[in-house]
């Protein structure tokens, strides 16, 4: 089945530097298949209208496909209203809308936020702003040297004061999927809060945000196939319905007079102003294409990715590899340094292979301080990776270090 | 340009036996400059003398083969010029001393992380001096 799946997306016949190009930095963006191209374009084509204000057709049919994409992803990770699935410009504005609008409301001076020491940093710099206009203090659960988090201490981390824990579902760097289940049930024992910051999980993780219990999930379109500038809040509908609005402007009210307004109902209250509405269309097709697919067999086929890479990349000489060492609740991120070499050296000398691969902080300079690095090269792997591009990643390590003795 | 050209024999030199590479006490300009991208830094001294020319300069920090290469290259160049010359450097000057034609925008802001230093230390001991 996954053989044939790189046919499907368009980039995957240019040449980089004469070369086929190997595309090993999924954890920053994905490609798109063709299918998505396609419906931005009918969209734009055949449907182009604002949204819910137009009395005729064509903003009828816009409307509608925006608010079918809207059922899509609430299906999609198993929310039980349409109302608690919220569009945003991506996973950033999803955390810094519960950032802003529910912890204004409730976070108070002497106040306690826990976050882990593997956040990136938009799901932590928010909290750090927030923590300090309130003065209120900011806690991390520690992570072994394996990098799994060290919830052992949780429990002595939580008290009366922690209104929020925000965490991620899968680090950016180390690959770790984390045990969300009994973190958020022991963090709703305390009366805690809890968001999950999914932009890593829900490319290749079956997600139910129901069975989780999570208070809030957010996540980025483009990096599960989808257009860039959409994202998704999912909210518990009790607390979206008590907060009050994010930004303000057209749409999102229900009446306007010349002293006051009242707020729309959900969701409209949180998307102010005209929304992404061709790339929500657009994430409605990727959600498709990936269910098509089926969310088990890519889960699988990642599984499939970082057993392989692992077991070849250990077999480097001098090479360091930052997260579990096993397959075993990993999604496919490989961090990694290579002796000496810095990673910025080694990103240059694989994208004249025509292999792209991150190398830098990754956006998670807590989490690097504590792995004791500066930075470190990653390739993280979809479901268009296949054997032969690790094959080709191992090979370029193996140059890289000729090169650079 | 490709990655032999540019990882040739005299960069990876530079790179593993960085010159000028240390600390000057005391000096007449300092000054440390981070790559907000990588995490790269510089921290730059320059001793001048009566003349107000580069009389010893030395750097310090941790960084990729061209961030050092370019570094130790351009502490080299820089020795003898005078507070004028050195507002007068450019990018292109930084490519020069490095022998290389070009290099990808990313990786540029590696090459140029000492001139950036550089500059900034110039505006601070001009405000400090005026």
């Amino acid at each position: 089945m996954f053989k044939e799946i790189k046919k499907d997306f368009p980039i995957f016949k240019r040449k980089i530097n004469g070369q086929k190009l190997v595309y090993l930095d999924n954890a920053a963006t994905t490609q798109k298949p063709q299918i998505v191209i396609d419906t931005l374009k009918d969209f734009y084509e055949h449907h182009n209208a604002n949204i819910h204000r137009g009395i005729y057709r064509l903003s009828e049919e816009a409307t509608e496909l925006y608010e079918t994409a809207r059922e899509k992803v609430r299906k999609f990770i198993e929310a039980k209203e349409t109302e608690e699935i919220i569009f945003t410009r991506g996973t950033t504005e999803s955390i810094n809308l519960v950032a802003y609008a529910w912890g204004r409301q409730n976070i108070e001076k002497g106040d306690e936020i826990i976050v882990t020491e593997m956040e990136h940093h938009s799901n932590l710099v928010p909290w750090q702003v927030l923590a300090k206009e309130k003065e209120a203090t900011l806690k991390f659960i520690p992570i072994d040297n394996e990098g799994h988090l060290q919830i052992t201490g949780l429990d002595s981390l939580l008290s009366k004061k922690t209104k929020l824990l925000a965490l991620t579902h899968v680090s950016n760097v180390l690959g770790v999927v984390n045990p969300l289940k009994e973190i958020i049930t022991k963090a709703h024992s305390n009366g805690t809060r809890v968001l999950v910051d999914g932009a890593q999980a829900v490319p290749y993780l079956p997600v139910d945000v129901s069975e989780l219990d999570c208070d809030f999930y957010a996540f980025s379109g483009h990096k599960m196939l989808g257009p860039t500038g959409i994202g998704v809040l999912y909210g518990k509908k009790e607390l979206l319905e008590a907060m009050p609005p994010f930004m303000s402007g057209g749409d999102m009210i229900e009446e306007v007079t010349k002293e006051r307004t009242t707020w729309n109902d959900l969701p409209a209250k949180f998307e102010a102003g005209t929304m992404p509405i061709a790339q929500a269309v657009g994430l409605g097709a990727a959600i498709d294409y990936l269910n098509d697919v089926g969310l088990e067999n890519i889960w699988q086929h990642e599984q499939t990715i970082i057993t392989y890479a692992l077991e070849k990349i250990k077999a480097v000489p001098g090479i360091k590899i930052y997260g579990p060492l096993e397959p075993k609740d990993k999604g496919g991120i490989l961090s990694f340094n290579i002796g000496e070499i810095h990673p910025h050296d080694l990103a240059s000398i694989f994208d004249e292979a025509g292999v792209a691969i991150r190398a830098g902080h990754h956006c998670a300079q807590v989490l690097l301080n504590r792995l004791g690095t500066q930075a470190t090269a990653r390739a993280s792997f979809y479901l268009y990776n296949d054997q032969a591009d690790v094959d080709k990643l191992v090979e370029v390590i193996n140059k890289a270090k000729e090169l650079l003795p | 340009m490709n990655t032999s050209d540019i990882y040739r024999e005299e960069i990876i030199d530079h790179s593993k036996h960085p010159r000028n590479f240390g600390k000057i006490a005391q000096p007449d300009l300092h000054h440390k400059e981070k790559n907000p991208l990588c995490g790269d830094e510089i921290e730059l001294f320059v001793k001048l003398d009566s003349h107000k020319k580069v009389k010893a300069v030395a750097f310090d920090g941790a960084g990729c083969v061209i961030s050092k290469a370019s570094a130790s290259l351009f502490t080299e160049a820089i020795k003898g010029k005078s507070i004028n010359e050195l507002e007068q450097l450019s990018a292109k000057d930084v490519l020069e001393y490095l022998g290389l034609s070009e290099l990808t925008p990313t990786r540029q802001k590696c090459a140029t992380l000492v001139l950036e230093t550089l500059k900034r230390g110039l505006k601070n001991y001009q405000q400090k001096t005026k």
